[in-house]
């Protein structure tokens, strides 16, 4: 059995979404609308690694007896445990190259890319919520790093002033990104891996939320590069499960950032 | 071909190559970068890794900077031992918990780390020699984190949410070494090494939160892999008093 708890295949939830998909596999969508906080109300498991979720939002895939969560770990999983196309790299440095990539990026386009998506779409829907159904789904979060997460939307942690240092901290992944597309068409290696997976499903909502920051003349390389992922079967596939039709305009709070200031 | 590791004491993320190499049967060359004295911001070792951030793996005309990910290029990439395990769930539960100690547990652990330790270590040197090794460091997250150790900027709300966090990720781990012989599941893995830098020195630095009625199954978890003998073999690498920490986990110790 395999079936995958997921929202609008945006971001995190995008990621297995094409993974499965670039697999063939065969799966059982259990989509829930996370901007409702649906979520917290689903009995998924009492499993450490789903209820601690290292995201603080994001997928579960259950695989017969167990439930994985992380998205990056997850995507490593269905290219590790199922049959279907090699999306692992093979050299051991284009694994490490895809490892390092995964957590390189998942702490920073990780936790930066949200912030933006969530005070651009989400923030006008949650305040557009009754607040009293709203503010008793965020008391029953646990653990409270998930839940400070959700309430930082809502009483104006995210001013305009931090959200112009968070696009000036996107500068440093988008140079890495650019420059490691100067050698070679993908990120881990020769082939199209479970790196490029992870990198496209934040990279791809920038164009809207930075134009300013990725566009055709400061970024040509990820504009190319978030092109020809755009166009594989896969990543259309996952894109067309997308309820809202706008999937791209649709996000939950992200990975914690540093805090070491 | 030549396996040259730079690294510093056999702590935290020097030590997870160092114990990775060592469970594999890999020889190294060992560069010893020492820490506080910022040997990992001068040009020499900008020249290997311009991050400035250790530790740092060269293996013939590849460099490896990251070292959670430089552990499982030592699994995959040398004879010896497997040091992940054979089912694809336990690998994925193994790739889940090392980043449960990389960026949830470790950071808080490390947060009180740097204001006990590290910070008076180098504090009493000139405040504008301080100021100038600042300068010299390349990424501007380590910049933030020197600055906060060398002049004790932590705020007491930051560290007392890390003591939190300390105290609730020590309580997770037990939950679940109460349960599985070994973070991966049935076999030691790469996860125990990564879980081991991070919290051999646990009983003394958290005795509070880690101790044999508190905290049973992570200290006889932490004793085990003390007692193997790549663990014994590296920390006698050591050159300081962090890593005789270690020796608290002799069985002798608490007799």
């Amino acid at each position: 059995m395999l079936e995958l708890y997921h929202s609008e295949p945006n971001t995190f939830f995008l990621k297995p979404l094409v993974a499965l998909h670039e697999k063939q596999a065969r799966f059982e969508s259990r989509w829930f609308n996370a901007e409702q906080l649906d979520h917290f109300q689903l009995n998924t498991t009492r499993d450490i690694e789903a209820h601690l979720h290292l995201e603080r939002e994001g997928p579960l895939l259950r695989h017969d007896d167990t439930v994985i969560s992380n998205s990056f770990f997850m995507i490593e999983y269905i290219a590790d445990a199922l049959p279907g196309e090699r999306l692992m790299p093979e050299a051991p440095y284009d694994i490490y190259r895809a490892h390092a990539s995964g957590q390189f990026l998942g702490a920073h386009l990780g936790s930066l890319v949200p912030i933006l998506g969530c005070v651009k779409y989400l923030v006008p829907r949650l305040h557009a919520m009754d607040r009293g159904k709203l503010d008793a789904r965020l008391a029953s979060i646990a653990p409270q790093e998930r839940r400070v997460s959700w309430q930082a939307l809502l009483d104006g942690t995210y001013t305009p002033q931090i959200l112009a240092t968070a696009r000036e901290r996107l500068k440093f992944p988008l140079a890495r990104i650019e420059a490691q597309l100067a050698s070679g068409p993908w990120l881990a290696g020769p082939r199209y891996s479970i790196a490029d997976i992870d990198a496209y499903a934040m990279l791809c909502v920038l164009p809207d939320l930075t134009p300013e920051l990725v566009n055709e003349s400061a970024t040509p390389r990820t504009c190319e590069y978030l092109a020809r992922i755009s166009a594989r079967p896969a990543v259309r596939a996952a894109l067309a499960m997308s309820r809202s039709g706008k999937p791209e305009q649709h996000f939950v709070p992200g990975v914690e950032p540093s805090r070491w200031g | 071909m030549t396996v040259h590791l730079y690294h510093w004491e056999p702590n935290a993320n020097s030590g997870k190559p160092m114990l990775a190499l060592a469970e594999k049967g890999v020889e190294f060359e060992s560069h010893y970068i020492d820490l506080l004295k910022f040997d990992q911001h001068q040009p020499e070792y900008l020249k290997i890794n311009p991050d400035g951030t250790i530790p740092a793996m060269v293996h013939g005309d590849r460099v490896l900077i990251e070292s959670t990910p430089m552990m499982e290029y030592v699994d995959d990439a040398f004879e010896g031992p497997p040091l992940k395990p054979t089912d694809p769930k336990e690998r994925w539960r193994m790739r889940w918990w090392m980043r449960f100690f990389d960026a949830y547990f470790g950071p808080s652990l490390s947060m009180i780390g740097w204001s006990v330790f590290v910070g008076p270590a180098v504090r009493q040197r000139p405040k504008e020699e301080l100021e100038a090794a600042i300068a010299r460091i390349p990424l501007e997250s380590r910049r933030i984190a020197w600055r906060k150790a060398m002049f004790n900027e932590f705020g007491e709300a930051e560290l007392a949410e890390s003591r939190r966090r300390v105290q609730f990720c020590t309580g997770v781990l037990e939950d679940h070494l109460s349960r599985h012989r070994w973070i991966a599941g049935k076999t030691y893995s790469l996860g125990d090494v990564n879980g081991f830098n991070l919290g051999y020195a646990l009983p003394l630095s958290q005795p509070d939160n880690c101790n044999d009625a508190k905290t049973p199954h992570i200290m006889e978890w932490l004793r085990r892999i003390y007692e193997r003998p790549a663990t014994r073999k590296i920390w006698a690498l050591g050159r300081t008093a962090m890593a005789q920490r270690v020796k608290m986990l002799e069985r002798t110790a608490h007799a």
